[in-house]
Protein backbone atom coordinates (compact mmCIF):
# COMPACT_ATOMS: atom_id res chain seq x y z
CA UNK A 1 0.00 0.00 0.00
CA UNK A 2 1.61 3.46 -0.58
CA UNK A 3 0.48 6.24 1.54
CA UNK A 4 0.64 9.13 -0.70
CA UNK A 5 -1.77 7.77 -2.78
CA UNK A 6 -4.04 6.66 -0.52
CA UNK A 7 -3.25 10.23 0.75
CA UNK A 8 -4.12 11.84 -2.41
CA UNK A 9 -7.71 10.22 -2.78
CA UNK A 10 -8.51 11.20 1.03
CA UNK A 11 -7.42 14.70 0.07
CA UNK A 12 -9.45 14.77 -2.81
CA UNK A 13 -12.93 14.20 -0.60
CA UNK A 14 -11.73 16.73 2.47
CA UNK A 15 -11.51 19.81 -0.47
CA UNK A 16 -15.02 18.45 -1.66
CA UNK A 17 -16.01 19.30 2.00
CA UNK A 18 -14.19 23.12 1.43
CA UNK A 19 -16.72 23.38 -1.60
CA UNK A 20 -19.70 21.71 -1.66
CA UNK A 21 -22.40 23.03 0.30
CA UNK A 22 -23.84 19.56 0.18
CA UNK A 23 -20.99 17.83 1.88
CA UNK A 24 -21.14 20.21 5.16
CA UNK A 25 -24.73 20.14 4.86
CA UNK A 26 -24.21 15.68 5.45
CA UNK A 27 -21.94 16.13 7.41
CA UNK A 28 -23.24 18.77 10.20
CA UNK A 29 -26.98 20.10 9.76
CA UNK A 30 -28.75 17.03 9.85
CA UNK A 31 -26.92 15.18 13.29
CA UNK A 32 -27.24 18.92 14.82
CA UNK A 33 -31.11 18.67 13.47
CA UNK A 34 -32.08 15.24 14.53
CA UNK A 35 -30.38 16.38 18.10
CA UNK A 36 -32.15 18.97 18.77
CA UNK A 37 -35.79 17.09 17.34
CA UNK A 38 -35.16 14.40 19.45
CA UNK A 39 -34.16 16.66 22.32
CA UNK A 40 -36.74 18.32 22.90
CA UNK A 41 -38.84 14.90 21.60
CA UNK A 42 -36.94 13.13 24.98
CA UNK A 43 -37.84 16.04 27.38
CA UNK A 44 -41.75 15.90 26.37
CA UNK A 45 -41.67 12.30 26.93
CA UNK A 46 -39.98 12.42 29.94
CA UNK A 47 -41.67 14.98 31.46
CA UNK A 48 -44.96 13.46 30.47
CA UNK A 49 -44.60 10.03 30.25
CA UNK A 50 -41.91 7.97 32.07
CA UNK A 51 -39.89 10.32 34.20
CA UNK A 52 -36.91 8.36 33.31
CA UNK A 53 -33.84 10.92 34.13
CA UNK A 54 -31.68 8.84 31.16
CA UNK A 55 -33.94 9.20 28.25
CA UNK A 56 -32.31 12.23 27.09
CA UNK A 57 -29.08 10.18 27.38
CA UNK A 58 -30.08 7.11 25.54
CA UNK A 59 -32.49 8.56 22.78
CA UNK A 60 -29.45 11.50 22.08
CA UNK A 61 -26.54 9.05 22.14
CA UNK A 62 -27.85 6.74 20.67
CA UNK A 63 -29.16 9.19 17.78
CA UNK A 64 -25.49 10.47 17.93
CA UNK A 65 -23.98 6.70 17.57
CA UNK A 66 -26.58 5.68 14.59
CA UNK A 67 -24.84 8.95 12.82
CA UNK A 68 -21.62 6.90 12.94
CA UNK A 69 -23.10 3.95 11.16
CA UNK A 70 -24.33 6.29 8.56
CA UNK A 71 -21.64 8.73 8.21
CA UNK A 72 -19.61 5.94 7.66
CA UNK A 73 -21.53 4.19 5.07
CA UNK A 74 -22.29 7.44 3.48
CA UNK A 75 -18.74 8.44 2.72
CA UNK A 76 -18.37 5.46 1.15
CA UNK A 77 -20.88 5.26 -0.90
CA UNK A 78 -21.71 8.64 -2.04
CA UNK A 79 -17.83 9.13 -2.27
CA UNK A 80 -18.63 6.44 -5.26
CA UNK A 81 -21.22 8.47 -6.48
CA UNK A 82 -19.55 11.62 -6.51
CA UNK A 83 -16.87 10.54 -9.26
CA UNK A 84 -19.96 8.72 -11.29
CA UNK A 85 -21.25 12.05 -11.58
CA UNK A 86 -18.31 13.94 -11.92
CA UNK A 87 -17.15 10.96 -14.81
CA UNK A 88 -14.18 10.77 -12.97
CA UNK A 89 -14.23 7.33 -12.30
CA UNK A 90 -11.95 7.02 -15.03
CA UNK A 91 -9.11 8.82 -14.26
CA UNK A 92 -9.21 7.41 -11.01
CA UNK A 93 -9.19 3.56 -12.21
CA UNK A 94 -6.15 3.94 -14.85
CA UNK A 95 -4.31 6.10 -12.09
CA UNK A 96 -1.64 3.82 -10.40
CA UNK A 97 -3.81 3.92 -7.72
CA UNK A 98 -4.25 0.00 -6.48
CA UNK A 99 -8.13 -1.33 -5.40
CA UNK A 100 -7.09 -1.72 -1.40
CA UNK A 101 -5.54 1.77 -1.69
CA UNK A 102 -9.25 2.68 -2.64
CA UNK A 103 -10.88 1.40 -0.22
CA UNK A 104 -8.55 2.60 2.44
CA UNK A 105 -8.52 5.99 1.25
CA UNK A 106 -12.82 5.55 1.56
CA UNK A 107 -12.50 4.37 5.19
CA UNK A 108 -9.97 6.79 6.11
CA UNK A 109 -12.25 9.32 4.86
CA UNK A 110 -15.02 8.38 6.41
CA UNK A 111 -13.14 7.87 9.72
CA UNK A 112 -12.40 12.16 9.48
CA UNK A 113 -15.50 13.19 8.67
CA UNK A 114 -16.79 10.72 12.21
CA UNK A 115 -14.68 12.62 14.15
CA UNK A 116 -15.87 16.12 12.62
CA UNK A 117 -19.21 15.09 13.19
CA UNK A 118 -18.83 13.45 16.23
CA UNK A 119 -17.10 16.96 17.73
CA UNK A 120 -20.14 19.00 16.46
CA UNK A 121 -22.77 16.29 17.50
CA UNK A 122 -21.81 16.37 21.33
CA UNK A 123 -21.40 19.99 22.08
CA UNK A 124 -24.51 20.58 19.95
CA UNK A 125 -26.21 17.87 22.79
CA UNK A 126 -24.04 19.13 25.77
CA UNK A 127 -25.07 22.88 25.48
CA UNK A 128 -28.66 22.38 24.39
CA UNK A 129 -29.72 19.18 26.81
CA UNK A 130 -26.42 18.18 29.04
CA UNK A 131 -26.06 15.13 27.30
CA UNK A 132 -22.59 14.06 27.93
CA UNK A 133 -22.17 12.05 25.03
CA UNK A 134 -18.20 11.54 26.66
CA UNK A 135 -19.78 10.05 29.27
CA UNK A 136 -19.92 6.52 27.70
CA UNK A 137 -16.27 6.84 28.73
CA UNK A 138 -13.66 4.04 27.37
CA UNK A 139 -16.70 2.65 25.80
CA UNK A 140 -16.67 4.98 23.15
CA UNK A 141 -13.14 3.35 22.02
CA UNK A 142 -15.19 -0.06 21.45
CA UNK A 143 -18.62 1.29 20.29
CA UNK A 144 -17.46 3.83 17.36
CA UNK A 145 -14.55 1.34 16.06
CA UNK A 146 -17.41 -1.43 16.55
CA UNK A 147 -20.31 0.95 14.58
CA UNK A 148 -17.37 2.11 12.17
CA UNK A 149 -17.11 -1.48 10.57
CA UNK A 150 -20.81 -2.15 10.10
CA UNK A 151 -20.84 1.22 7.95
CA UNK A 152 -18.43 0.09 5.69
CA UNK A 153 -19.97 -2.97 5.71
CA UNK A 154 -23.08 -1.09 4.77
CA UNK A 155 -20.97 1.15 2.57
CA UNK A 156 -19.42 -1.59 0.30
CA UNK A 157 -22.38 -3.40 -0.15
CA UNK A 158 -24.10 -0.45 -1.20
CA UNK A 159 -20.80 0.29 -3.29
CA UNK A 160 -20.67 -2.50 -5.06
CA UNK A 161 -24.50 -2.20 -6.47
CA UNK A 162 -23.72 1.21 -7.70
CA UNK A 163 -20.39 -0.33 -9.52
CA UNK A 164 -22.48 -3.15 -11.23
CA UNK A 165 -25.50 -0.99 -11.75
CA UNK A 166 -24.66 2.68 -11.69
CA UNK A 167 -26.59 5.48 -10.75
CA UNK A 168 -30.25 4.05 -11.02
CA UNK A 169 -29.61 2.08 -8.09
CA UNK A 170 -28.37 5.36 -6.20
CA UNK A 171 -30.86 6.17 -4.17
CA UNK A 172 -29.44 2.87 -2.08
CA UNK A 173 -26.75 5.39 -0.89
CA UNK A 174 -29.46 7.15 1.57
CA UNK A 175 -31.99 4.41 2.16
CA UNK A 176 -30.29 1.06 2.41
CA UNK A 177 -28.49 1.95 5.79
CA UNK A 178 -32.80 2.28 6.72
CA UNK A 179 -32.77 -1.35 6.42
CA UNK A 180 -30.32 -2.14 8.97
CA UNK A 181 -32.01 0.61 11.48
CA UNK A 182 -35.32 -1.28 12.93
CA UNK A 183 -33.17 -4.24 13.76
CA UNK A 184 -30.31 -2.29 15.70
CA UNK A 185 -32.56 -1.13 18.17
CA UNK A 186 -31.25 2.61 18.57
CA UNK A 187 -33.82 4.34 20.23
CA UNK A 188 -35.34 0.89 22.04
CA UNK A 189 -34.66 -2.15 23.71
CA UNK A 190 -34.61 -5.14 21.26
CA UNK A 191 -37.03 -6.90 23.81
CA UNK A 192 -39.68 -4.14 22.40
CA UNK A 193 -39.13 -5.69 18.63
CA UNK A 194 -41.23 -8.84 17.86
CA UNK A 195 -39.93 -12.34 18.07
CA UNK A 196 -38.96 -13.23 14.38
CA UNK A 197 -37.50 -9.30 14.46
CA UNK A 198 -35.40 -10.26 17.47
CA UNK A 199 -34.48 -13.00 15.70
CA UNK A 200 -33.31 -10.84 12.90
CA UNK A 201 -31.46 -8.60 15.01
CA UNK A 202 -28.74 -11.01 16.34
CA UNK A 203 -27.45 -11.35 13.13
CA UNK A 204 -27.35 -7.70 12.87
CA UNK A 205 -23.79 -6.20 14.76
CA UNK A 206 -24.87 -2.92 15.00
CA UNK A 207 -27.83 -4.53 17.91
CA UNK A 208 -25.31 -5.42 20.33
CA UNK A 209 -23.84 -2.10 20.66
CA UNK A 210 -27.02 -0.09 20.79
CA UNK A 211 -27.79 -2.67 23.90
CA UNK A 212 -24.68 -2.55 25.30
CA UNK A 213 -25.19 1.24 24.99
CA UNK A 214 -28.81 1.62 26.86
CA UNK A 215 -26.85 -0.78 29.22
CA UNK A 216 -24.27 0.82 30.54
CA UNK A 217 -26.33 4.41 30.75
CA UNK A 218 -29.09 2.23 32.78
CA UNK A 219 -27.01 0.49 34.71
CA UNK A 220 -23.24 1.15 34.60
CA UNK A 221 -22.72 -2.34 33.29
CA UNK A 222 -21.82 -3.62 29.40
CA UNK A 223 -21.84 -7.37 28.71
CA UNK A 224 -18.46 -8.11 27.10
CA UNK A 225 -19.56 -11.16 25.55
CA UNK A 226 -22.37 -8.65 23.51
CA UNK A 227 -19.19 -6.50 21.87
CA UNK A 228 -17.74 -9.96 20.89
CA UNK A 229 -20.76 -10.84 18.89
CA UNK A 230 -20.87 -7.65 17.76
CA UNK A 231 -17.02 -7.90 16.64
CA UNK A 232 -17.46 -11.49 15.54
CA UNK A 233 -20.38 -10.41 13.07
CA UNK A 234 -18.52 -7.60 11.90
CA UNK A 235 -15.43 -9.07 10.69
CA UNK A 236 -17.48 -11.73 9.11
CA UNK A 237 -19.83 -9.28 7.45
CA UNK A 238 -16.87 -6.33 6.45
CA UNK A 239 -14.68 -9.37 4.43
CA UNK A 240 -18.10 -10.75 2.76
CA UNK A 241 -18.32 -6.88 1.58
CA UNK A 242 -14.94 -6.22 0.40
CA UNK A 243 -15.25 -9.77 -1.81
CA UNK A 244 -18.26 -9.01 -2.80
CA UNK A 245 -16.95 -5.33 -3.78
CA UNK A 246 -13.37 -6.67 -5.44
CA UNK A 247 -16.03 -9.00 -7.53
CA UNK A 248 -17.81 -6.24 -8.61
CA UNK A 249 -14.54 -4.15 -9.63
CA UNK A 250 -13.65 -6.86 -11.52
CA UNK A 251 -16.83 -7.02 -13.16
CA UNK A 252 -16.60 -3.79 -14.13
CA UNK A 253 -13.03 -4.20 -15.56
CA UNK A 254 -14.91 -7.49 -17.64
CA UNK A 255 -18.04 -5.45 -18.73
CA UNK A 256 -16.21 -2.10 -19.20
CA UNK A 257 -18.72 -0.36 -17.41
CA UNK A 258 -16.70 2.16 -16.65
CA UNK A 259 -17.14 4.56 -19.34
CA UNK A 260 -14.96 6.82 -21.21
CA UNK A 261 -17.26 9.73 -21.63
CA UNK B 1 12.71 -1.25 -27.33
CA UNK B 2 8.52 -0.73 -28.17
CA UNK B 3 7.15 1.50 -25.13
CA UNK B 4 4.18 -0.10 -25.93
CA UNK B 5 3.25 -3.45 -27.30
CA UNK B 6 -0.31 -4.62 -28.40
CA UNK B 7 -0.64 -8.30 -28.92
CA UNK B 8 -3.36 -10.29 -30.49
CA UNK B 9 -6.09 -8.01 -28.52
CA UNK B 10 -9.50 -8.98 -28.62
CA UNK B 11 -12.44 -8.21 -26.64
CA UNK B 12 -16.09 -9.67 -26.84
CA UNK B 13 -19.19 -8.45 -25.19
CA UNK B 14 -20.90 -11.84 -25.66
CA UNK B 15 -21.35 -12.56 -28.79
CA UNK B 16 -20.07 -8.81 -30.30
CA UNK B 17 -16.57 -8.66 -31.40
CA UNK B 18 -15.69 -5.41 -29.93
CA UNK B 19 -11.69 -5.51 -30.75
CA UNK B 20 -10.91 -8.29 -32.83
CA UNK B 21 -7.42 -9.76 -32.43
CA UNK B 22 -5.05 -6.40 -33.19
CA UNK B 23 -1.58 -6.10 -32.65
CA UNK B 24 0.71 -2.86 -33.26
CA UNK B 25 3.46 -1.28 -31.33
CA UNK B 26 4.17 1.85 -29.66
CA UNK B 27 7.96 2.91 -30.84
CA UNK B 28 9.81 5.40 -28.01
CA UNK B 29 8.99 9.18 -29.02
CA UNK B 30 6.78 8.00 -31.82
CA UNK B 31 3.38 9.89 -32.00
CA UNK B 32 0.57 7.21 -33.13
CA UNK B 33 -3.08 8.52 -34.79
CA UNK B 34 -5.75 6.37 -33.19
CA UNK B 35 -7.93 7.01 -35.97
CA UNK B 36 -11.48 4.88 -36.94
CA UNK B 37 -15.29 5.92 -37.67
CA UNK B 38 -17.77 5.79 -34.43
CA UNK B 39 -18.38 2.14 -32.94
CA UNK B 40 -15.16 1.20 -34.63
CA UNK B 41 -13.54 -0.06 -31.65
CA UNK B 42 -11.13 2.91 -30.73
CA UNK B 43 -12.39 3.30 -27.04
CA UNK B 44 -12.97 0.17 -26.30
CA UNK B 45 -9.01 -0.66 -27.20
CA UNK B 46 -7.93 2.36 -25.39
CA UNK B 47 -10.10 1.41 -22.73
CA UNK B 48 -7.27 -2.10 -22.43
CA UNK B 49 -4.72 0.29 -22.78
CA UNK B 50 -4.79 1.74 -19.70
CA UNK B 51 -6.07 -1.24 -17.98
CA UNK B 52 -9.46 0.23 -17.17
CA UNK B 53 -11.09 -2.91 -19.42
CA UNK B 54 -10.03 -6.45 -19.25
CA UNK B 55 -9.24 -8.11 -22.64
CA UNK B 56 -10.40 -11.18 -23.71
CA UNK B 57 -7.17 -12.52 -24.81
CA UNK B 58 -4.38 -10.77 -25.92
CA UNK B 59 -1.83 -8.83 -23.95
CA UNK B 60 -1.08 -5.30 -23.65
CA UNK B 61 2.90 -4.86 -22.63
CA UNK B 62 4.33 -1.33 -21.47
CA UNK B 63 8.17 -1.29 -22.00
CA UNK B 64 8.58 -4.78 -22.37
CA UNK B 65 5.95 -5.62 -18.94
CA UNK B 66 2.78 -7.36 -18.68
CA UNK B 67 0.37 -4.61 -18.03
CA UNK B 68 -2.16 -7.48 -16.12
CA UNK B 69 0.99 -7.82 -14.08
CA UNK B 70 2.88 -4.74 -13.62
CA UNK B 71 -0.54 -2.72 -13.40
CA UNK B 72 0.90 -0.31 -10.90
CA UNK B 73 4.45 0.23 -11.79
CA UNK B 74 3.29 0.76 -15.53
CA UNK B 75 0.71 3.66 -14.73
CA UNK B 76 3.30 5.60 -13.08
CA UNK B 77 4.96 6.16 -15.94
CA UNK B 78 1.08 6.53 -18.28
CA UNK B 79 -1.26 9.04 -18.48
CA UNK B 80 -4.48 9.80 -20.36
CA UNK B 81 -6.36 12.80 -21.20
CA UNK B 82 -9.85 12.93 -22.81
CA UNK B 83 -11.41 16.30 -23.27
CA UNK B 84 -15.07 13.81 -22.88
CA UNK B 85 -14.04 13.00 -19.33
CA UNK B 86 -13.99 15.76 -16.00
CA UNK B 87 -12.42 16.13 -13.22
CA UNK B 88 -13.82 16.55 -10.09
CA UNK B 89 -15.70 19.59 -11.08
CA UNK B 90 -16.04 21.18 -7.40
CA UNK B 91 -12.17 21.18 -6.56
CA UNK B 92 -9.97 24.15 -8.12
CA UNK B 93 -7.43 23.84 -10.52
CA UNK B 94 -4.59 23.42 -8.00
CA UNK B 95 -6.61 20.67 -5.80
CA UNK B 96 -7.05 18.80 -8.88
CA UNK B 97 -2.93 18.82 -9.41
CA UNK B 98 -2.59 18.13 -6.22
CA UNK B 99 -4.59 15.23 -5.30
CA UNK B 100 -3.21 14.15 -8.86
CA UNK B 101 0.47 14.56 -7.35
CA UNK B 102 0.31 12.47 -4.92
CA UNK B 103 -1.58 9.38 -6.84
CA UNK B 104 1.22 9.78 -9.05
CA UNK B 105 3.26 9.47 -6.33
CA UNK B 106 5.32 12.63 -7.41
CA UNK B 107 7.77 14.14 -4.86
CA UNK B 108 8.51 17.46 -5.93
CA UNK B 109 4.67 18.14 -6.08
CA UNK B 110 4.91 21.93 -5.35
CA UNK B 111 7.21 22.69 -8.19
CA UNK B 112 5.41 20.45 -10.27
CA UNK B 113 2.25 21.81 -10.08
CA UNK B 114 3.46 25.12 -10.81
CA UNK B 115 5.16 23.96 -13.68
CA UNK B 116 2.20 22.46 -15.10
CA UNK B 117 0.08 25.91 -13.79
CA UNK B 118 2.99 28.17 -15.82
CA UNK B 119 3.19 26.02 -18.96
CA UNK B 120 -0.82 25.52 -19.49
CA UNK B 121 -1.36 29.27 -18.83
CA UNK B 122 -3.83 28.15 -15.68
CA UNK B 123 -2.14 31.13 -13.24
CA UNK B 124 -4.95 33.09 -12.94
CA UNK B 125 -7.11 30.17 -12.67
CA UNK B 126 -5.97 28.44 -10.34
CA UNK B 127 -7.94 28.90 -7.53
CA UNK B 128 -11.08 29.01 -9.66
CA UNK B 129 -13.23 25.83 -9.29
CA UNK B 130 -13.54 23.61 -12.59
CA UNK B 131 -17.27 24.37 -12.65
CA UNK B 132 -16.49 27.79 -13.30
CA UNK B 133 -14.04 27.21 -16.67
CA UNK B 134 -14.72 27.28 -20.22
CA UNK B 135 -14.52 24.35 -22.53
CA UNK B 136 -11.27 25.34 -23.48
CA UNK B 137 -9.95 26.05 -20.45
CA UNK B 138 -10.80 22.82 -19.15
CA UNK B 139 -9.11 21.14 -21.83
CA UNK B 140 -6.07 22.59 -20.42
CA UNK B 141 -6.17 21.57 -16.87
CA UNK B 142 -6.73 18.32 -18.37
CA UNK B 143 -4.05 18.39 -20.20
CA UNK B 144 -1.74 19.32 -17.05
CA UNK B 145 -3.25 16.82 -15.16
CA UNK B 146 -2.08 14.36 -18.21
CA UNK B 147 1.41 15.57 -17.63
CA UNK B 148 2.23 16.09 -14.30
CA UNK B 149 3.86 12.61 -14.17
CA UNK B 150 6.60 13.41 -16.80
CA UNK B 151 4.36 10.25 -18.63
CA UNK B 152 6.64 8.21 -20.75
CA UNK B 153 3.64 7.36 -22.73
CA UNK B 154 0.53 9.29 -23.10
CA UNK B 155 -2.87 8.62 -24.34
CA UNK B 156 -4.89 11.76 -25.82
CA UNK B 157 -8.16 11.34 -26.99
CA UNK B 158 -9.42 14.56 -28.91
CA UNK B 159 -6.93 17.10 -26.80
CA UNK B 160 -7.64 19.86 -29.01
CA UNK B 161 -11.24 19.40 -29.37
CA UNK B 162 -12.67 22.46 -27.92
CA UNK B 163 -10.13 24.75 -28.15
CA UNK B 164 -9.77 27.78 -30.21
CA UNK B 165 -7.53 28.34 -32.94
CA UNK B 166 -4.47 29.60 -31.21
CA UNK B 167 -5.22 27.50 -28.29
CA UNK B 168 -5.44 24.03 -30.22
CA UNK B 169 -2.07 25.13 -32.14
CA UNK B 170 -0.57 25.93 -28.65
CA UNK B 171 -1.50 22.31 -27.54
CA UNK B 172 0.20 20.60 -30.68
CA UNK B 173 3.08 22.60 -30.24
CA UNK B 174 3.47 21.84 -26.45
CA UNK B 175 2.60 17.93 -27.39
CA UNK B 176 5.60 18.28 -30.04
CA UNK B 177 7.91 20.03 -27.92
CA UNK B 178 7.35 17.72 -25.41
CA UNK B 179 8.15 14.40 -27.51
CA UNK B 180 11.19 15.63 -28.53
CA UNK B 181 12.62 16.57 -25.53
CA UNK B 182 11.40 14.29 -23.00
CA UNK B 183 10.89 11.43 -26.13
CA UNK B 184 7.38 10.59 -24.84
CA UNK B 185 5.60 7.80 -26.84
CA UNK B 186 2.03 9.16 -27.16
CA UNK B 187 -1.42 7.82 -28.78
CA UNK B 188 -3.25 10.79 -30.37
CA UNK B 189 -7.13 9.99 -31.51
CA UNK B 190 -8.51 13.31 -32.98
CA UNK B 191 -11.63 14.01 -35.68
CA UNK B 192 -9.16 16.68 -37.43
CA UNK B 193 -7.49 14.60 -40.00
CA UNK B 194 -4.90 17.79 -40.41
CA UNK B 195 -3.86 17.75 -37.49
CA UNK B 196 -3.51 14.36 -37.15
CA UNK B 197 -1.18 14.93 -40.36
CA UNK B 198 0.99 17.15 -39.09
CA UNK B 199 1.62 15.36 -35.83
CA UNK B 200 1.60 11.71 -36.07
CA UNK B 201 4.49 10.31 -37.36
CA UNK B 202 1.87 7.31 -38.01
CA UNK B 203 -1.52 6.19 -38.23
CA UNK B 204 -3.74 2.83 -37.28
CA UNK B 205 -7.05 2.88 -39.12
CA UNK B 206 -9.60 0.65 -37.09
CA UNK B 207 -12.87 -0.46 -38.34
CA UNK B 208 -14.93 -2.46 -36.88
CA UNK B 209 -12.87 -3.67 -34.26
CA UNK B 210 -10.23 -4.77 -36.95
CA UNK B 211 -6.90 -2.42 -38.34
CA UNK B 212 -7.55 -1.91 -41.73
CA UNK B 213 -4.32 0.31 -42.07
CA UNK B 214 -0.96 1.02 -40.54
CA UNK B 215 1.26 3.79 -41.99
CA UNK B 216 2.40 7.04 -42.78
CA UNK B 217 -0.35 9.70 -43.27
CA UNK B 218 1.03 10.82 -46.49
CA UNK B 219 1.31 7.41 -47.53
CA UNK B 220 -2.43 6.03 -46.42
CA UNK B 221 -3.29 9.17 -48.40
CA UNK B 222 -1.05 8.47 -51.34
CA UNK B 223 -3.35 5.33 -51.84
CA UNK B 224 -5.88 7.30 -53.06
CA UNK B 225 -5.52 7.23 -56.57
CA UNK B 226 -8.05 9.81 -57.87
CA UNK B 227 -7.27 13.64 -57.67
CA UNK B 228 -10.05 16.05 -57.21
CA UNK B 229 -10.32 18.52 -60.48
CA UNK B 230 -12.97 21.30 -59.68
CA UNK B 231 -13.88 23.45 -63.01
CA UNK B 232 -15.76 26.89 -63.18
CA UNK B 233 -17.31 27.25 -66.21
CA UNK B 234 -19.58 29.63 -68.24
CA UNK B 235 -23.50 27.51 -69.01
CA UNK B 236 -22.67 26.51 -72.12
CA UNK B 237 -19.45 25.10 -71.68
CA UNK B 238 -20.90 23.03 -68.49
CA UNK B 239 -23.13 21.06 -70.86
CA UNK B 240 -20.17 20.46 -72.78
CA UNK B 241 -18.23 19.39 -69.91
CA UNK B 242 -20.87 17.60 -68.65
CA UNK B 243 -21.42 15.13 -72.07
CA UNK B 244 -17.44 14.70 -72.06
CA UNK B 245 -17.64 13.33 -68.52
CA UNK B 246 -20.48 10.66 -69.71
CA UNK B 247 -18.45 9.62 -72.65
CA UNK B 248 -15.18 9.19 -70.92
CA UNK B 249 -17.44 7.21 -67.91
CA UNK B 250 -16.22 9.91 -65.15
CA UNK B 251 -18.08 10.60 -62.44
CA UNK B 252 -18.62 14.05 -62.00
CA UNK B 253 -19.95 16.16 -59.04
CA UNK B 254 -22.23 19.14 -59.76
CA UNK B 255 -22.69 22.51 -57.40
CA UNK B 256 -23.67 25.68 -59.21
CA UNK B 257 -21.19 26.65 -61.82
CA UNK B 258 -18.35 24.28 -60.07
CA UNK B 259 -18.11 20.55 -61.28
CA UNK B 260 -15.37 18.37 -59.33
CA UNK B 261 -14.00 15.28 -60.77
CA UNK B 262 -11.87 12.41 -59.74
CA UNK B 263 -9.52 11.33 -61.74
CA UNK B 264 -5.51 9.79 -61.41
CA UNK B 265 -3.15 12.49 -61.12
CA UNK B 266 -1.23 11.24 -63.99
CA UNK B 267 -4.41 11.21 -66.49
CA UNK B 268 -4.94 15.01 -65.64
CA UNK B 269 -2.67 15.95 -68.67
CA UNK B 270 -4.53 13.60 -70.98
CA UNK B 271 -7.89 14.86 -69.76
CA UNK B 272 -7.22 18.18 -70.11
CA UNK B 273 -6.30 17.43 -73.48
CA UNK B 274 -9.33 16.06 -74.23
CA UNK B 275 -11.10 18.96 -73.49
CA UNK B 276 -9.02 21.36 -75.28
CA UNK B 277 -9.79 19.17 -78.38
CA UNK B 278 -13.85 19.37 -77.70
CA UNK B 279 -13.47 23.57 -76.91
CA UNK B 280 -14.72 23.21 -73.76
CA UNK B 281 -13.28 25.87 -71.77
CA UNK B 282 -13.09 26.64 -68.23
CA UNK B 283 -12.97 29.92 -66.00
CA UNK B 284 -10.67 28.76 -63.46
CA UNK B 285 -9.23 25.01 -62.19
CA UNK B 286 -8.17 23.61 -59.22
CA UNK B 287 -6.23 20.64 -58.12
CA UNK B 288 -6.73 19.10 -54.76
CA UNK B 289 -4.31 16.12 -53.68
CA UNK B 290 -5.83 13.48 -51.55
CA UNK B 291 -5.52 14.15 -47.63
CA UNK B 292 -5.85 11.99 -44.96
CA UNK B 293 -9.60 13.26 -44.66
CA UNK B 294 -10.17 11.76 -47.73
CA UNK B 295 -8.68 8.43 -46.72
CA UNK B 296 -10.83 8.27 -43.87
CA UNK B 297 -13.99 9.03 -45.68
CA UNK B 298 -13.41 6.64 -47.98
CA UNK B 299 -12.85 4.11 -45.84
CA UNK B 300 -15.69 5.05 -43.52
CA UNK B 301 -18.16 5.08 -46.70
CA UNK B 302 -16.97 1.72 -48.12
CA UNK B 303 -16.32 -0.94 -45.69
CA UNK B 304 -13.09 -1.93 -47.43
CA UNK B 305 -9.46 -1.14 -47.21
CA UNK B 306 -9.31 1.96 -49.68
CA UNK B 307 -5.88 0.61 -50.92
CA UNK B 308 -5.82 0.66 -54.74
CA UNK B 309 -9.57 1.17 -54.60
CA UNK B 310 -10.69 4.18 -55.19
CA UNK B 311 -9.08 4.54 -59.25
CA UNK B 312 -11.43 6.35 -61.47
CA UNK B 313 -12.15 4.72 -65.04
CA UNK B 314 -10.89 7.56 -67.71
Amino acid sequence: MNLYRIYGITLRYLYLLRHSYDRVTDTFYWVVMDIILWGFTSLFFRQAFTGDPNLSANLIGGLILWYVVWRTQYEISVNLLEEVWNKNLINIFVSPITFSEWIAAFMISGVIKVIFMLVVASLTAYFLYGVNFLAYGKYLYVFIPLLMMSGWTVGFFISSFLLRFGTKLQTLAWSFPYLVNPFSAIFYPLSILPLIAQNIAHFVPTSYVFESARSFINTGVVDPIMLWKSLGLNILYLVIAMIFMKLSFRKVLEKGLVKLY
Amino acid sequence: MSALQVQNLTKKFKKFVAVDDISFDLKEGEILGLLGPNGAGKTTTIQMLLGALTPTSGTVSYFGKDLAKHRTEILEKVNFSSTYTNLPWLLTVRENLTYTAFLYNIHDRKDKIDEMIMQFRLKKLENQILNDLSAGQLTRVNLAKAFINNPQVLLLDEPTASLDPETAHFVREYILSQRSKNNISIIFTSHNMFEVEEICDRVLIIKEGKILADDIPTNLAKTIKSTTVSFYFEEENKELFIDYCVEKNILHNLTRNKIAVQIPEEDIPKFLGGMMQRNIHFLEISIDKPTLQDYFIQMAQTGQETHDKFETMI
